[in-house]
């Protein structure tokens, strides 16, 4: 287990990291999402031992990484923002080289080193030269390098910045294996990405923690305001009437003629939206109403994010900041109307 | 630490950069060696001396050793990998030692080259062994004195070309601050130039290459090593607290 207490880090006079304290569950995969300039970096960093932090503390496995660095750092494995390879080394020679300085035991390293090559698929560049290799294949060079030894603890700075999208969905999956056998905490300013890999979030700005929730309760908060869009065939005042009276929707929020007798309706949800389309659409078809198209907005995390690290509130729980947050969907609604 | 070691040492013998050196200051050495010889043709009074040749060996000193010693830092810091050295289960004290010890191989590679010019000698004229092995450790002291200060610069900037020519300043002054404590104005202040006087270089290397080994110098010599080292190692201590 690791454990930030209070972590701070002053730049002269000027806060980048302000008192934030987490725990890092084992086999957890914590991510760690903010802006850039939130203060990732500098945080990842400290804990990894490079920085020196102005005020708090790091345990990483019980030993504290300003009081006891050597045995802390033996737990970790980190990937900074840029990737720490010498360009002048071949792939191969790097990695024997970072196994060296992980005291990797002298007779497993090149067993280690084919097994982190074979993870991350770079085998295949072995023997070039690191300065020769695309942006790509540095980054997991980096990554293998983290990996060697087989820490139990990784740090991940971003580290899919760079990557093609095919790429990004390998190393994905590789940070999800990794799950099983390591504490992972791994930083991103793509949503989309944390929330397909993590099982907590950390959402950070201007240093400060603005949330720290599961990935679940953050979908689950958002989606008490579904949007509903249905399109209907049928008699325009009953469809209206029918879908109106059911119960769970919240509002009726917006009707469009698209001519032929078809309507598309927007609702406003509160409640399970499983039932309500289910009350819907039995309701309509008994009013002679078919239904041509249903489908719900899906919960948009990135306006929640966005929402979240440009409040000024802090320490707040997620569901409270969450029911602060107007309607997106609202305010697009009316400026469709004033055109 | 010996991972560190290894790594620095592979950067210089597996790039052509050991060979190039070693050669470039080979060439220098042939050129006093023959200008010294020069200039025994038509004059009874001048005896070549390696020794004596060994005072211009140490000014070629002054541009070669920043090229060795430039990179050793500051391109850790420019690659980013200055972050992979620090987060590694190795401490700063060692990688600052393995860092000496591998340029001071380098240093020792290229030395050994030179022994070629003497056993040349020797084979048709007259080479006082001791006093020669005496001027080289002398000249094996000053070298590594040039690498300590050459690393402690190394690690104060980012870029390797600027580290080399602060380097070249610094090891300048080393080599003629007893030229400077002598000189008319330094004088009129005996105490002021006693003082400047003993941390002057050169006269303790000249003990060396007139065939003397005396513990003051070779302490004189370690404590600059040790001095420029312990820098060295507070220069990138003190940057992770203000880096910023």
């Amino acid at each position: 287990m690791i454990n930030i207490e209070n972590l701070t880090k002053y730049y002269g006079n000027n806060r980048a990291v302000n008192h934030i304290s987490f725990t890092i569950n084992d086999n957890e995969i914590l991510g760690f999402l903010g802006p850039n300039g939130a203060g990732k970096s500098t945080t990842m960093n400290m804990i990894a031992g490079y920085l020196p932090m102005s005020d708090g503390t790091v345990t990483i496995y019980g030993a504290d990484i300003t009081k006891d660095p050597l045995k802390a750092k033996r737990n970790i494995g980190y990937l900074p923002e840029i990737p720490p390879v010498y360009p002048d080394m071949k792939v191969k020679e790097y990695l024997s080289f970072c196994a060296g300085l992980k005291r990797v035991p002298r007779g497993e390293r090149s067993k280690e080193i084919e097994r982190v090559m074979g993870l991350l698929k770079i085998k295949d560049v072995s023997g070039k030269l690191i300065r020769n290799l695309s942006k790509g294949y540095k980054q997991r060079v980096g990554f293998a390098q983290a990996l060697l030894g087989n820490p139990k603890f990784l740090i991940l700075d971003e580290p899919t910045v760079g990557l093609d999208p095919n790429q990004v969905a390998e190393v994905r999956a590789i940070i999800k294996d990794l799950k099983k056998e390591h504490s992972v905490i791994f930083s991103s300013h793509i949503l989309s990405e944390v929330s397909a890999v993590c099982d907590r979030v950390i959402i950070i700005n201007k240093g400060d923690i603005r949330a720290i929730d599961t990935i679940e309760n953050l979908e689950k908060s958002m989606a008490s305001t579904l949007v509903l869009h249905i399109k209907v065939k049928g008699d325009k005042d009953t469809a209206a009437s029918v879908i109106g009276m059911t119960k769970g929707v919240k509002e009726l929020k917006k009707i469009e003629d698209e001519g032929s007798s078809i309507y598309a309706f927007t609702v406003d949800l509160e409640g399970d939206s499983d039932t309500v389309r289910d009350a819907i659409m039995s309701d309509c078809l008994k009013n002679g109403v078919s239904i041509l198209e249903m489908y719900t907005d899906k919960p948009n995390l990135e306006n929640v994010f966005i929402e979240l690290i440009n409040r000024p509130v802090k320490k707040n729980g997620l569901q409270e900041l969450l029911d602060e947050i107007p309607d997106e969907s609202e305010k697009t609604t009316e400026k469709k109307e004033e055109e | 630490m010996f991972p560190i070691y290894k790594k620095e040492l592979q950067s210089f013998f597996y790039t052509p950069f050991a060979y190039a050196f070693a050669a470039l200051f080979m060439l220098l050495f042939s050129l006093s060696f023959s200008n010294g010889i020069a200039k025994l043709e038509g004059s009874n009074t001048w005896a070549f001396s390696f020794t004596e040749m060994f005072y211009s060996v140490i000014l070629y000193f002054i541009f070669l050793i920043p090229l060795l010693t430039m990179r050793t830092f500051a391109d850790e810091r420019k690659n980013g990998t200055e972050v992979l050295l620090m987060t590694s289960p190795v401490s700063v004290l060692k990688i600052v030692i393995a860092k000496f010890l591998a340029n001071v191989t380098v240093y020792l590679f290229m030395l050994l080259g030179t022994a070629f010019f003497p056993i040349i000698t020797a084979m048709k004229g007259e080479v006082i062994v001791s006093q020669l092995i005496c001027a080289y450790i002398g000249i094996f002291f000053w070298g590594t004195m040039y690498i300590a200060v050459g690393m402690f610069i190394s690690s104060l900037t980012e870029s390797p070309i600027l580290a080399a020519i602060i380097g070249e300043v610094i090891m300048f002054v080393l080599l003629f601050i007893d030229d400077f404590s002598n000189t008319a104005f330094i004088s009129q202040y005996p105490k002021v130039q006693s003082v400047i006087y003993s941390f002057a270089a050169q006269p303790r290397f000249a003990y060396f290459s007139e065939g003397f080994i005396r513990l003051s110098d070779m302490v004189f010599f370690a404590s600059v090593i040790i001095v420029f080292l312990s820098w060295t190692y507070m220069t990138i201590e003190k940057r992770r607290w203000n880096r910023g």
